[in-house]
């Protein structure tokens, strides 16, 4: 134990498994794990915000829960969904070293993802339209500070998928060992899909 | 040397995560369907909402997020994480009154 | 010196800084040191900078009726002096410590991400010059319709951030602060807040998984499990406050309504969001001195650390609670007798773990062979005075007594003795601790004497008589006090005590710069210590070991030294000088090679970006404001990708164990 040998003390940093007490898991996914941990905390906040202030009466008109447009809101959730399955795809096509499958399935999460965005500034111009602006009332600020931060989440999850896309046409292959890569992107790619679920139920579905 | 070499063959096959997909999507479907059931029926669909909600999230983060696959330590921060969320604010709405509104 | 291999890069965007001196080396570089250094000095000169605004509120309250600052200086001056000290000071001292200490305290050749570790010390340094960047660029004017004085516009301190530290709303919203003081304050704590996220992610991680071989986590020093605990709580309370920040700077800037009752919001919510926050907060900035004096008084008694498992659960357990008590601050604001009862007990409930960690310090010195030097007294005075402010807090959870003792001095009286008393005297305690390891040097033990006996007496001075002048009635946050109500005598002795605390701060840096340059040449173990640290030269080579240690037992540094004598004293082993003369031989000339992360541009970047948003959104009206936020964005993001597409470490042209992998 106390004998040093030279496989312990030299690349300790390509190594951590062997030369280190841990927890067994690769520092870059502990480290994606314990920051989504925290984002709990800011969701919640954002969610606590709408739910205080979504049903309060005696604002000025319109609420946006009077705007939802039920339909066309479970379309962009059921693509937010479904890009989670792309993404997923994606991972194990590199999970079998099958470069041009994860290309593929990078591209498809991005578009789903851009899809969505896409929705989500269809939906905010027609609210706007109708009269509900961020000074409508406190239910509308809440409502677009939650929906926002959440667009502005898929939208640095599609920039970083067009990242690893970028770099995997340059390097041709894309390599799990350093940076940033398709695991750690995908996990945060399925966080913002279930705060998303969170807020399809909680914001839209309940009344 | 990263983890997911050592655990890869334990993670499910892309044949479970379609069919994964089918069920979330067909959850989806569901809700939106108490969504309208809720004029006729009442504020009865609330409670089963939030489930089919949790279902989704916990399906998506146990299989898509791998967490089922990896060591407890994950499970117990992201856990850690969201049960505090949970708890600070459904104080904060109660000291609002607002929490007995939102469970209907 | 030669086998250390820093490797030469191959390029990706930029060629790899090869720069490891001078003003290049600094702003690349990814060694948590020389983080922990800049970390340290940016946060010292912070501190002075709060100093002198608190020094500038207590020429004001020296005599009654005074006239020395206007009501709206006076503002700024408590507002930013509180800002300055808790965000700018504190904070940042103790990741200086984190960063410096961690890696050597579990073992490790540098932090998990070193890269993340360098962009959370800019970001920090960027957001802190923001902030400030409010003297100079910011305006705070008259609300429409208010009743104050029309401010003289071109005086000097009145375009800072005048709203408290705590930023109360609306006061601090778009009605009644016009202006954009506040915004710079919102936008400014925004982006420091996202420094101490990363880092804690950082701490988090590199605590859990590069530990020393042997290194379980039972087995790791108190100070390492502090930072652990700190950064849970950073972790998980700076979304809180990034949201309600994020809602100000709505309300501000983008007309949205949730903290203006006359749009219909909620000025309480602010309350709930900030303190949510702000609670943790505390523990925060006191958990890290906790840490440090739970490594100085074992090492200056000579004795093991009393139950140490009881100090790291201890700690666990505030950390926990301070979760569950944040309605404390919010008892004169109608929140319901329900809430009070409840919170006022969570809050009691804080008093046990603290108490078992002060009878484990007692306990520590109980018997032991005290060596009062400077460390030891600075961690003496912790505890004592650490006492008095924890009292003093348990006496705010009686919600009757706390309504009388709202918003006056006693408040003050008390969260100085927890964070001047605790806080920096636990800062000074490290300081000086630590300060042979930084330097490789001995300090002056004269003047660090010199400087406890000022600071201790300076401090009680300008606190203690805050407690009776808050219990006369003496309001906090106001300006002036009329003569003919008795406080004049006693303000004028706290202003001597301040004043004999900036006294003690000047006698401190001269003894750090002297004994930087010219103090003795420290030896590698000088306080015959018990953690990891102590077993590599001073200062530490870059590589930190030359040698990695594998631990088998909580304090394994110590029981190589020691072992246990017939009557239960430690004695001393025949091979111990061997032992460190070895130590140090490894530790200069290590025998393999050692690959250490590469220097890199990207942090910089990426975080240079992020003031330039920030300003943007303070101005998004004007013509020039989205284009700097696009500019900053656009910063920002070629940081971030460059990043990505930069390797940490650079791998060697073919590496067989990586080709084979995928």
């Amino acid at each position: 134990m106390a004998e040093l040998t030279p496989e312990m003390t030299t690349e300790i940093d390509e190594t951590p498994a062997h030369s280190h007490e841990g927890t067994g898991v690769d520092n870059r996914k502990l480290g994606m794990w314990v920051f989504l941990s925290s984002e709990f905390l800011f969701f919640g906040a954002l969610i606590t915000n709408y739910l205080l202030f979504k049903n309060r009466p005696g604002f000025p008109p319109p609420y946006p829960k009077e705007l939802y447009d039920i339909p066309f809101t479970s379309v962009s959730s059921f693509v937010l969904l479904m890009s989670s399955l792309t993404m997923v795809l994606g991972h194990t096509a590199l999970e079998r070293d099958d470069q041009q499958g994860v290309r593929t399935w990078l591209a498809a999460t991005a578009l789903l993802g851009a899809t969505f965005l896409g929705g989500q500034f269809f939906e905010f111009s027609e609210f706007i339209a109708e009269g509900l602006t961020l000074s409508t009332n406190p239910a509308a600020s809440s409502f677009y500070l939650l929906t926002g931060f959440h667009g502005i989440h898929v939208a640095i999850g599609v920039l970083m998928l067009l990242s690893l896309f970028g770099i995997s046409m340059r390097y041709e292959r894309l390599s799990e060992h350093r940076g940033l890569n398709v695991e750690l992107v995908g996990l945060y790619w399925h966080f913002v899909d279930i705060i998303w679920i969170v807020i399809f139920t909680l914001v839209y579905l309940i009344p | 040397m990263t983890d997911s070499d050592t655990r890869a063959h334990t993670y499910p096959t892309p044949k479970l995560y379609v069919r994964i997909a089918i069920l979330l999507a067909t959850m989806t479907a569901v809700e939106v369907g108490l969504y309208y059931l809720e004029p006729v029926v009442g504020g009865l669909v609330i409670p089963f909402l939030l489930v089919l909600s949790a279902l989704k999230f916990l399906i998506v983060i146990g299989y898509y997020m791998h967490l089922r696959f990896e060591p407890a330590t994950l499970s117990r921060f992201f856990a850690f994480g969201f049960v505090l969320a949970i708890t600070l604010y459904a104080v904060v709405l109660a000291v609002f009154g607002i929490l007995a509104v939102v469970i209907g | 010196m030669t086998a250390t291999t820093r490797p030469v890069p191959t390029t990706t965007i930029f060629r790899r800084p090869k720069a490891k001196t001078g003003v290049l080396g600094w702003l690349t570089t990814v060694d948590h040191k020389r983080i922990g250094i800049m970390y340290g000095y940016t946060a010292f000169v912070f501190f002075i900078v709060g100093g002198v605004e608190a020094l500038l509120l207590r020429v004001q309250l020296s005599s009654a009726d005074a006239t020395f600052l206007t009501a709206d200086q006076y503002n700024a001056m408590f507002t930013m002096h509180g800002t300055t000290m808790i965000f700018l000071f504190v904070m940042p001292v103790g990741a200086a410590f984190f960063n410096y200490l961690l890696p050597l305290m579990i073992g490790a050749r540098d932090v998990a991400f070193p890269r993340l570790n360098a962009l959370s010390y800019w970001i920090f340094l960027f957001g802190g010059i923001f902030l400030y960047s409010s003297f100079i660029f910011g305006t705070s004017l008259a609300p429409t319709g208010g009743n104050l004085d029309p401010i003289d516009a071109g005086a000097l301190l009145n375009g800072s951030p005048n709203g408290g530290w705590f930023g109360y709303q609306p006061n601090a919203g778009p009605t009644y602060s016009v202006g954009t003081a506040l915004d710079y304050w919102a936008l400014g704590l925004q982006i420091i807040g996202l420094a101490s996220i990363i880092s804690a992610v950082n701490f988090i991680t590199t605590i859990l998984n590069l530990r020393a071989r042997g290194m379980r986590l039972l087995r790791m020093p108190v100070f390492v499990w502090m930072t652990m605990i700190v950064a849970f709580l950073l972790l998980f309370s700076l979304p809180i406050i990034a949201v309600a920040l994020f809602m100000v700077t709505g309300d501000r800037q983008f007309g949205t309504l949730f903290f203006q009752p006359a749009g219909g919001g909620s000025a309480i919510l602010w309350q709930h969001l900030f303190w949510l926050f702000g609670h943790p907060e505390v523990y925060i900035l006191i958990l890290p001195a906790m840490g440090i004096v739970s490594e100085v008084l074992p090492v200056f008694s000579r004795k093991p650390l009393f139950g140490y498992a009881a100090v790291v659960f201890a700690g666990a357990a505030i950390a926990f609670l301070g979760f569950g008590v944040w309605a404390h601050h919010m008892f004169s604001s109608g929140i319901g007798t329900v809430a009070q009862a409840a919170f006022g007990l969570s809050t009691m409930t804080i008093a046990i773990p603290t108490g078992i960690k002060i009878f484990n310090w007692l306990g520590t010195m109980w018997l032991g062979r005290l060596r009062l030097r400077t460390p030891m007294l600075f961690a003496i005075g912790f505890v004592a005075m650490f006492v008095i402010g924890g009292l003093s807090g348990v006496t705010h959870a009686v919600v009757p007594a706390d309504w009388q003792q709202t918003d006056t001095y006693y408040v003050v009286a008390h969260f100085h003795y927890v964070l001047f008393g605790g806080a920096v005297f636990g800062i000074f305690s490290g300081l000086y601790y630590w300060f042979p390891k930084f330097s490789g040097r001995m300090f002056s033990e004269r003047l660090g004497k010199l400087h406890f006996w000022l600071m201790f007496i300076g401090f009680n001075l300008t606190f203690g008589p805050m407690h009776w002048l808050g219990l006369q009635g003496m309001v906090r946050r106001t300006w002036r006090y009329p003569a003919d109500y008795g406080f004049e005598f006693w303000n004028q002795v706290v202003t001597a005590g301040a004043f004999l605390i900036a006294v003690s701060i000047a006698v401190f840096m001269v003894n750090w710069s002297m004994s930087r340059r010219r103090g003795a040449i420290a030896p590698m173990d000088p306080w015959d210590a018990r953690t990891l640290e102590w077993s590599i030269p001073s200062p530490p080579p870059e590589y930190n070991f030359g040698v990695e240690p594998v631990v088998h037992s909580l304090d394994d540094f110590w029981h190589q030294k020691y072992t246990e004598g017939d009557d239960g004293r430690p004695v001393r082993n025949e091979d111990a000088e061997e032992l460190i003369a070895r130590l140090e031989k490894e530790g200069t000339d290590p025998p393999q090679p050692i690959h250490l992360p590469a220097s890199s541009y990207f942090p910089v970047i990426m975080a240079a970006g992020l003031p330039l948003i920030a300003y943007g959104i303070v101005y998004h009206t004007l013509p020039w404001g989205i284009p700097i936020i696009v500019i900053g964005a656009i910063v920002t993001m070629a940081g971030a990708f460059g990043w990505a597409v930069e390797p940490a470490e650079e791998e060697a042209p073919h590496d067989p164990e990586h080709a084979g992998a995928h």
